[in-house]
């Protein structure tokens, strides 16, 4: 031990000691060096990136979507509005036992299976730590109330009210309003880059109708807020905030009550009515039925639903009758006869002596009278002009439709809107066609036959109109001539609204004014002419609706129609089902105006009604025509018509209605 | 006369500062490092207060743990350090012991195995005893020893060293691990081991950790090590503490967000903001004069164990002075590089700074050591 001890030499042991701690010290100086060095990098040169960075993590830019402009009809009557719904939401991070915990929730309210997968589904997407992911859509209040109640069982599940589009009218304004529903991918690629901004909080966009015409205006513009979160994404802080832009409220001509009245008038049957303010253009109702719940796709419709609608053949509940085209048959009678007196090819004296049937010169076919074909014996007899709209003469219009040539009869009818859309705000709505030379050569490659024009001449073969169009023409004829462009919207947050015209459709210009008054005659006596001694001598519509309602305070002008049915698929007229062999029927059509001649007050409504496999204008189309024009003139204007023929002096009558 | 009245106003003067440091001495406390240990502590409550969300309790915990662990470097230091020398073996081979013992009967927490949880007593971490007595151990030996270390000696300190090592690596707590091997590796340093072996040890590091990395290396460890290349190959994983503890520094700029405003902290965008990563709230609420600050207050202990080292008065309080002033800034250094990204991240607090009641207790043992060997008079070999 002594030894070892004599071995050391202190001092020098000292010396490397304190040379070590030497270089140990500057060791340290340079490490802690480098250290400063780091972090001077860090917190000065990369200063403003951290910072970003770390603004990144905690503020988070979040839009506040705006409330939807509501509908509302001409009187202040909603149309669609914004209901919350109640929905069932899932915070997993919360929740202790998923399984036992939807478990629990299927006992207290409804819970497919179809929505636990789709939870799994939305669960499964990227989604923010902490955020909660909807179960169940729209609570009833039972199944609010029960979870309430056993809220301490389930830990993580809370209910979340959010605002969606309602439609108080459900079927009765599917097609005219539309309906908004889920944005899907193509919608947002379409939108420009602003107006994808402005969508960033919105889920629902207008699908169809007034919701599609008029989102830009119902949209409304986002909002935003600043908030800060945590790394769980809660929200802790509200910073800033930009308040959304509601949406415009929007008033429509459209009248409910009339609305309502359109569609009870339908009954059972399939078809369309489309109800116009002569005055205006106002639309006043706009009714396909059957309809659909729209309120079904707002939420999401489920595919079972879905498929329902899209598989009924029959009903197709999905298809918009009032605007798309349909052979208008007898209707347009009156357009030709007003182009033949245009013209100079007829007068009020000219006539012909009708067989039944039109010939051709040196053709064999006989074209039969239509109206005539289950009848026995013989034609109308003399026929004047007057007489073959009330009696709807076709071989009338044969001859004169061959007169006339199809050049003619697509030129003057085109003033009416046939083959065109004068309307301000459908334009979702189809043209139908008005068929002339060029067009059959472009759509069949064909050149255009007489044959063609005297089919034509009868609202048959190539001719096609929607019941928006038809009514649109005879409004014309209500007024004279002049155009009045249908329209959906009266309003805009209570101030009237005046369409941008652009090229507005000329008013239709007769050579002689008092062929107006003729026709509107002729279309008159179509209603009111009664039976007499006189063979065929009677409106087509007298026993439907002048005989049917005696005390008729007001007379109306119209006109039937009826269309053979084309176009069905081979696969439904094979079918054995009675319903389905009902599909073979002609359509019934009537078009008129009402009041009609009266020395007090002029047109205030025209109207179109279709109805699907009708078989007749007169009487199954023309009743319906006259409920609806009933509830208008007498139900929602209120027209005392005995007191207008009483009164002296019927401008304060009519001051009253103008109040 | 005149001559010795001088010299007795001259002592007098003097005699104000010479009794205060008698005083000190007397109770065997240096001031300088108890006031730089004092202020660190302050000053680590205080940024504990932000970190915690001024959570009281885990607050008043940590001043605890700081109080007792002064109360226990006041008790260390009243011993002559060469009463710790003469037990450093019997302490060595306890501590070896109670290893064995934490392998058999230990408590798992965090994923190691490291607790002794005896009853009556308060658990423990052996390791973290080992901090401790590994340099003791070290400065016992090689004191004794000539220098710088022959062959042989050299041998056995790499065997005593690497034994409680081996042990606390198979509990599964490679970070203590090192830390404890490296308070022992100081010592050997300090006790001038020749270049050329330091140089051939460095070297067969440098081969053997491609070994280790492809061989031994745990998938976590791996990971560890391909995230300090690249945090962002993994941003939301393995990366994530990283780069939110970078977010955090680096937004804190010169003067940082002021206190309590830490948004990365406060909204726990920070992983571990009272432990490991405490230095990022540090950093982001007060910046780089903040970090500046810290470092300060470290080299001012740092330099102060230096002066204890070198003002020593034999080779054993030197290297273990030495020894526990080294292992005292490698956790700091440690600790500061991983949370700035410059090490890999290994699972280390700032020391006295982190919130964790153990840890304190062993620094404080450390620093009741240094007092000891600078209060108490020269030895007397017996």
């Amino acid at each position: 031990m002594a030894g070892k001890w004599q071995l050391k030499d202190h001092e020098a042991e000292q010396r490397l000691f304190n040379h070590r701690l030497m270089l140990a010290a500057v060791l340290i100086f340079l490490l802690f060096t480098a250290l400063i060095f780091k972090v001077f990098n860090l917190q000065i040169s990369q200063y403003e990136y951290f910072s970003a960075r770390s603004d990144g993590n905690r503020l988070h830019s979040q839009y506040v979507p705006p409330a939807r402009g509501l509908i509302f009809d001409r009187n202040g009557k909603l149309l669609a509005d914004n209901q919350p719904i109640f929905n069932l939401m899932v915070v997993t991070e919360q929740v202790v036992d998923l399984d036992q915990t939807l478990q629990t929730l299927s006992t207290l309210i409804s819970l497919t299976d179809d929505d636990i997968e789709q939870f799994h589904n939305r669960m499964r997407r990227n989604r923010v730590p902490f955020a909660s992911v909807p179960l169940r859509y729209v609570l009833t209040e039972e199944e609010k109330s029960a979870i309430a109640v056993n809220g301490h069982l389930l830990a993580g599940i809370a209910i979340e009210p959010q605002f969606v589009r309602s439609y108080p009218l459900a079927a009765l304004t599917a097609h005219s309003i539309g309906y908004v529903s889920e944005i899907n991918r193509e919608e947002l690629d379409q939108l420009s880059d602003a107006d994808r901004e402005n969508y960033g909080g919105t889920n629902h966009i207008g699908k169809t109708g007034i919701e599609r015409t008029y989102e830009d205006l119902l949209h409304g513009t986002v909002g935003y807020e600043i908030v800060e979160k945590n790394n769980r994404g809660q929200v802790m802080r509200r910073l800033d905030r930009t308040d959304p832009v509601a949406g415009k409220n929007l008033t429509l001509h459209m009248d409910s009550q009339l609305q309502i009245a359109a569609e009870a008038a339908l009954g059972e049957f399939r078809g369309a009515v489309v109800a116009i303010d002569t005055t205006t253009g106002g639309v006043l109702a706009m009714v396909s039925k059957p309809g659909f719940n729209p309120n079904l796709f707002v939420t999401g419709i489920s595919s079972k639903d879905y498929n329902v609608l899209v598989t009924d053949e029959v009903n197709t509940p999905l298809f918009d009758r009032t605007t798309n085209p349909y052979p208008p048959g007898s209707t347009i009678k009156p357009f030709l006869g007003l182009g033949g007196l245009h013209n100079g090819l007829v007068d009020y004296e000219f006539a012909i002596e009708d067989p039944g049937y039109f010939r051709l010169p040196g053709v064999s076919y006989r074209w039969g009278d239509y109206t005539l074909r289950t009848a026995i014996g013989g034609g109308h007899g003399h026929t004047d002009l007057l007489k073959s709209i009330y009696q709807s003469c076709d071989t009338f219009f044969y001859d004169l439709g061959n007169r006339m040539g199809i050049d003619v009869i697509h030129d003057f009818m085109s003033m009416f809107g046939f083959g065109e859309n004068f309307a301000l705000d459908i334009a979702y709505a189809r043209t139908g066609v008005l068929p002339s030379r060029e067009w059959k050569m472009s759509s069949r490659g064909e050149p255009w036959y007489p044959g063609d024009t005297i089919n034509s001449s009868i609202g048959q073969g190539y001719m096609w109109a929607t019941p928006l169009q038809l009514a649109t023409a005879v409004s014309i004829i209500a007024n004279q001539g002049r155009v009045v462009q249908p329209r959906m919207l009266k309003s805009i947050d209570g101030v009237e609204y005046a369409p941008p015209i652009e090229n507005s459709v000329p008013d239709v210009m007769v050579n002689d004014p008092d062929y107006w008054r003729y026709m509107e005659e002729a279309m008159t006596m179509v209603v009111h002419r009664p039976y007499s001694d006189v063979f065929r001598d009677y409106g087509t519509a007298f026993e439907a609706i002048a005989m049917a309602d005696r005390d008729m305070p007001y007379k109306m002008a119209g006109k039937s129609g009826s269309a053979q049915v084309v176009g069905i698929s081979q696969e439904i007229l094979s079918s054995t089902d009675i319903v389905v062999s009902d599909l073979n029927k002609d359509h019934g059509l009537f078009i008129s105006f009402a009041p009609a001649q009266n020395p007090h007050i002029e047109p205030q409504i025209a109207v179109a009604v279709f109805v699907e496999n009708g078989e007749h204008g007169s009487s199954i189309a023309g009743p319906i025509a006259k409920q609806v024009i009933d509830a208008y003139l007498l139900d929602i204007l209120e027209l005392d018509f005995v007191a207008m023929e009483q009164n002296a002096e019927p401008e304060t009558l009519l001051s009253d209605i103008n109040e | 006369m005149n001559n010795q009245d001088f010299i007795r106003q001259s002592t007098g003067f003097h005699s104000q500062a010479s009794r205060f440091r008698a005083i000190w001495k007397l109770i065997h406390i240096d001031p300088p490092l108890l006031v730089g240990l004092i202020l660190l502590c302050c000053f680590g409550l205080f940024v504990l207060n932000s970190a915690s969300d001024s959570n009281a309790e885990v607050v008043q915990r940590q001043a605890l743990g700081m109080l007792v662990g002064l109360v226990v470097m006041f008790i260390v230091s009243q011993f002559n350090v060469h009463f710790y020398r003469s037990w450093a073996p019997s302490a060595y081979a306890a501590g070896l012991g109670l290893l064995a013992l934490v392998l058999a009967i230990g408590v798992e927490e965090n994923g190691a195995k490291s607790w002794i949880d005896l009853p009556v007593l308060p658990s423990f971490q052996p390791s973290e005893i080992m901090k401790i007595v590994v340099p003791l151990l070290m400065a016992w030996y090689l004191a004794s020893r000539p220098l710088p270390p022959r062959f042989k000696h050299l041998f056995f300190s790499a065997a005593m060293i690497l034994l409680p090592a081996a042990l606390i690596t198979m509990q599964n707590d490679t970070g203590t691990a090192i830390m404890v091997a490296m308070s022992g590796v100081f010592v050997v340093l300090l006790a001038g081991i020749r270049w050329r072996i330091v140089m051939a040890g460095i070297v067969a590091l440098l081969v053997a950790s491609p070994a280790w990395y492809l061989f031994l290396a745990q998938e976590h460890q791996k990971n560890r090590i391909l995230t300090f290349f690249n945090p962002y190959r993994d941003p939301t994983g393995a990366g994530y503490n990283i780069i939110q503890s970078q977010i955090a520094i680096g937004s804190g700029g010169v003067v940082g967000k002021g206190y309590g405003n830490g948004a990365q902290s406060h909204l726990d965008f920070i992983p571990e903001s009272n432990t490991d990563f405490i230095l990022a709230v540090l950093a982001e609420e007060f910046g780089l004069l903040g970090v500046l600050f810290l470092i300060s207050l470290y080299l001012f202990v740092l330099v102060r164990g230096f002066y204890i080292a070198y003002s020593a008065k034999d080779m054993f309080s030197r290297l273990l002075a030495g020894g526990i002033t080294l292992t005292f800034f490698f956790y700091v250094f440690v600790n500061m590089a991983m949370v700035s990204g410059l090490l890999p991240v290994i699972g280390l607090p700032l020391p006295l700074i982190s919130r964790g009641g153990t840890a304190i207790v062993t620094l404080f043992i450390g620093f009741g050591l240094l007092m000891s060997i600078h209060t108490h008079g020269r030895h007397k070999p017996t």
